[in-house]
């Protein structure tokens, strides 16, 4: 092991390095070693996308497709949709046990606005069109008079953009504040009609199935299937993506 | 339910006997033993002397000792029939004398041989020893089985099986039989080798009919409802084969029913049912049908202990080896390989499931057919499973089949081990021949069929790699969180706010000075006035007179509200009494004005002149609120 696998800092070279390790790891099929690497560039702050993808895949060609499908759905969070994330997520429900069936299995308006775009994107367009556009109205006054008036088209042009943007940003913030979203880790998992042991079992769970966080009272989560299938389930069952 | 005997059998059985002579045995068994070799000077014990096909004359005598005392004696005789393996029957005679005696003394004591007279020869028993001990001793019989090896078996005859009460394996023992209190010459006996056992771990129960009378056949046997039990068939027998067996020290003949393998798949504490059977006794037209149940029993599983790999199953317990059995590890591309996943040991062979295969996409690897070979040993059940793959390489290369591990559970060592196979490389080359060495005689969909098998297959699907190169991307809250974002979009607001507010505090500002703003003007019109006394003593009168005017005029439009600069003399006089202004005010605004018109044009050079304007002047301002 290296002195970087041990240090409680990494430099960007020796976050590399790590890396560089987990994938001949990775190569030699030891899995493990794998995703011991992967776990501690994350652990240590290197995180992102593409090492998510890493593990991911990691937990994919181990089997453990819950940690597989939360890994990947997290880099998708994180970095959007890419080709090989895609089609890895896609094995990996190819894998799951259960199959969502219903009429309502569609995703609510918002919550697929939000995957649609990008949350950081967003922001940024809002952020700049509204301080350029009250910038310019602002200071117009500092312009030649003869340019007083395409600046104050400028304006209103950025000041409009932002009208939109707002929308979409307030949209985001929306999702991320009560749409939790989370995934089944347990082998299998029993969703009770109550927050309690011995509470009558409604449906299981296996792992890898994509659920909806709703509330929370001791250890278990009240968790929602796509199809509105609803049940309390224990916590440690599922991670929140 | 397969039966062990039945009505046509003993029928067949009669046709036998009466097509071939019956068979005497010939040799003569003749042995002693007693129900226990520890007793008390106050205890009795049973001597039992067997002669076995002696003949009519021969004389028996049995042992006299001055250390022992004969309570009672008693003789019997029985004849036995005895067909087996299709030969021809045996006929034994069995006279069996039964003395109560009672030691005299302490000590270790031999009670002497028996001796028998037949035919001019004489045959003798073992002397059997006895630890006697001072007053009473009690136990039972259970312990004189040690002494049974050294008797000669009368029943030697029948010895075509495993011995089930022999003492070489220490692991098996069937626990000695109670005779019931009815019943005593027939009874059914269920027993286990152990009552206490892992989980997935083996006991072995046998059934025995004991029978002190003549068998003829056995039907209908009920097998224990062996609830939460994996079984497996160890012994079978398809007709009675008994052997000789001592219980409280009389002799019985014990035949073995079945005998079962039992794997416990749940812990705790599992009942096993009795047996039954109904067995057909006597010979001929003198049998009867009877019917026995045998005992219940009762096991208690213990769970495997903690510490068990992950994802093992409760049915891996015992003792395995494993080996990887690869066809060939150097292949041409459409040359399928068969790879053996060989599991072999002692313990639950069919219940146990090897891991499974796996390898890379480039192998195909189908479905795989698993056989099993028990081969049980002493009642243990072992044997080896097989699970055949075949595999079809699809690309070339050099692949690996990773290695393999079979977790378990040893229960004689108590812990866990783990069976492992070696990683396997395969090595998958283009087919040197191709296309072009395919039979003529096929059909060009067979030609194309087989081609397609020696084709390096690229297909997309399956697990994507993983990146090479990574974007770290510390963890970080999304943009809209972060404190300058809404600084950010509020300073916009702030600032316009601000604007807003201050224009609107000029405004107000400027809207309060209305009232002021003649004060302010008046307030000016003096401070001309005093930059006026700055010139009356200087050489330019016309300044002079200059600032005054502009003074007063000043100070009338600041206290007037509207211009005066165009007004002539009478206007302003109107406007002034209109504004007001008494008539001495009056006179001294236009004497002012006046002479300031007339100062400007050369008048009023004179020091005093200009005095006394600035004195009216400041008349005018004076008191004009």
């Amino acid at each position: 092991m290296s002195d970087a696998a041990t240090q409680g800092y990494y430099t960007a070279e020796e976050a590399e390095a790590v890396f560089q390790q987990a994938n001949d790891a990775y190569g030699r099929e030891d899995y493990a070693n794998a995703q011991a690497q992967y776990e501690k560039l994350i652990a240590h702050g290197f995180g992102g996308p593409d090492v998510l993808y890493n593990l991911g895949t990691t937990h994919l060609a181990r089997g453990d497709l819950g940690r597989a499908v939360l890994a990947l759905e997290q880099a998708r969070k994180q970095g959007g949709r890419s080709e090989d994330l895609e089609a890895n997520l896609a094995l990996a429900r190819a894998r799951q046990v259960d199959k969502v069936v219903g009429a309502a299995a569609d995703e609510a308006f918002l919550p697929r606005l939000a995957a649609a775009t990008d949350g950081s994107a967003v922001a940024w367009v809002f952020f700049v069109a509204w301080l350029v556009g009250f910038a310019l109205l602002l200071f117009r006054r500092a312009f030649p008079a003869m340019r007083r008036t395409a600046v104050a088209v400028v304006a209103g042009l950025c000041l409009t953009a932002a009208v939109p943007a707002a929308l979409l940003l307030a949209a985001h913030i929306w999702v991320h504040q009560n749409v939790h979203e989370a995934v089944v880790l347990a082998p299998t998992l029993v969703a009770r009609e109550l927050p309690r042991s011995e509470g009558r079992s409604l449906f299981e769970v296996h792992a890898g199935l994509k659920v909806q966080l709703l509330d929370e009272t001791g250890k278990y989560v009240r968790i929602r299937l796509p199809n509105g299938l609803e049940g309390w389930a224990e916590r440690d069952g599922v991670a929140e993506i | 339910m397969r039966r062990t005997g039945s009505g046509r059998t003993a029928l067949l059985a009669v046709l036998a006997l009466l097509a071939t002579a019956p068979a005497w045995a010939a040799d003569i068994e003749f042995y002693q033993t007693v129900d226990r070799t520890e007793v008390g000077t106050d205890d009795t014990f049973k001597l039992t002397v067997v002669v076995v096909d002696a003949p009519s004359n021969a004389q028996v005598r049995l042992p006299e000792s001055n250390d022992f005392e004969v309570l009672s004696s008693s003789r019997g005789s029985q004849r036995s029939i005895s067909l087996s393996g299709g030969g021809p029957a045996v006929i034994q005679d069995i006279t069996r004398h039964e003395l109560l005696m009672r030691p005299l003394r302490a000590g270790k004591l031999t009670l002497p041989p028996s001796t028998l007279t037949a035919g001019g020869r004489t045959y003798r028993t073992d002397a059997v020893q006895l630890t006697v001990r001072e007053g009473r001793v009690g136990g039972s019989a259970q312990a004189q089985q040690g002494g049974r090896p050294q008797l000669p078996d009368p029943f030697r005859n029948f010895r075509n099986m495993p011995d089930p009460f022999g003492d070489d394996d220490s692991d098996l023992r069937d626990d000695e039989p109670v005779i019931p209190r009815g019943d005593s010459d027939l009874f059914l006996r269920a027993s286990l080798d152990r009552d206490e056992l892992y989980v997935g771990e083996q006991a072995t129960l046998s059934l025995y009919i004991y029978s002190r009378v003549d068998l003829s056949s056995v039907d209908a046997v009920t097998m224990p409802k062996l609830e939460g039990f994996w079984t497996e068939e160890v012994e079978s027998p398809t007709q009675l084969t008994g052997e000789q067996k001592v219980v409280d020290g009389i002799p019985y003949r014990a035949y073995l029913l079945r005998r079962r393998a039992l794997f416990p798949v749940k812990s705790g504490t599992l009942m096993i049912t009795p047996a039954e059977a109904d067995i057909t006794t006597g010979f001929l037209f003198a049998g009867h049908r009877v019917h026995r149940v045998s005992n219940g029993l009762k096991v208690k599983v213990r769970p495997l202990p903690n510490g068990a790999p992950p994802n093992m199953s409760n049915a891996n317990v015992g003792s395995w080896r494993m080996s990887l059995d690869v066809s060939q590890t150097r292949v041409e591309l459409g040359q399928p390989i068969t790879v053996k996943v060989i599991l072999e040991g002692q313990g639950n062979v069919k219940n146990v499931t090897p891991p499974k295969l796996t390898g890379p996409a480039a192998l195909k690897i189908y479905e795989p057919t698993t056989t099993d070979r028990l081969t049980p040993n002493r009642n243990r059940i072992q044997g080896r499973r097989v699970v055949e793959y075949l595999v079809m390489p699809q690309r070339t290369g050099t692949f690996t089949l990773p290695e393999l591990s079979f977790p378990y559970f040893d229960p004689s060592r108590r812990q866990y081990e783990t069976a492992r196979t070696d990683p396997v490389t395969i090595t998958v080359e283009a087919g040197a021949g191709g296309v072009s060495s395919l039979p003529s005689t096929m059909t060009p969909s067979q030609v194309a069929d087989a081609a397609n098998e020696q084709k390096n297959v690229l297909t997309t699907g399956g697990l994507r790699p993983v990146r090479a190169r990574a974007h770290f991307v510390e963890p970080s809250q999304p943009v809209w969180m972060r404190p300058f974002f809404l600084a950010g979009v509020l300073a916009p607001l702030g600032l316009l706010a601000g604007v807003a507010l201050v224009g609107g505090m000029r405004g107000r500002l400027a809207t309060r000075s209305e009232a002021g703003k003649g004060r302010q003007q008046a307030k000016a019109a003096r401070k001309r006035l005093a930059e006026a006394e700055k010139l009356k003593a200087g050489a330019d009168a016309g300044a002079f007179y200059v600032e005054v005017e502009r003074a007063m005029t000043g100070f009338l439009e600041a206290r007037l509200g509207f211009p005066v600069g165009g007004l002539t003399r009478e206007a302003l006089g109107e406007k002034l009494a209109a504004a007001g202004v008494d008539a001495e005010r009056r006179a001294r605004v236009l004497f002012v004005l006046e002479a300031c018109d007339l100062g400007r044009y050369g008048g009023g050079v004179e020091p005093g002149e200009r005095r006394k304007v600035l004195a009216t002047a400041a008349a005018v301002m004076e008191g004009w609120a």
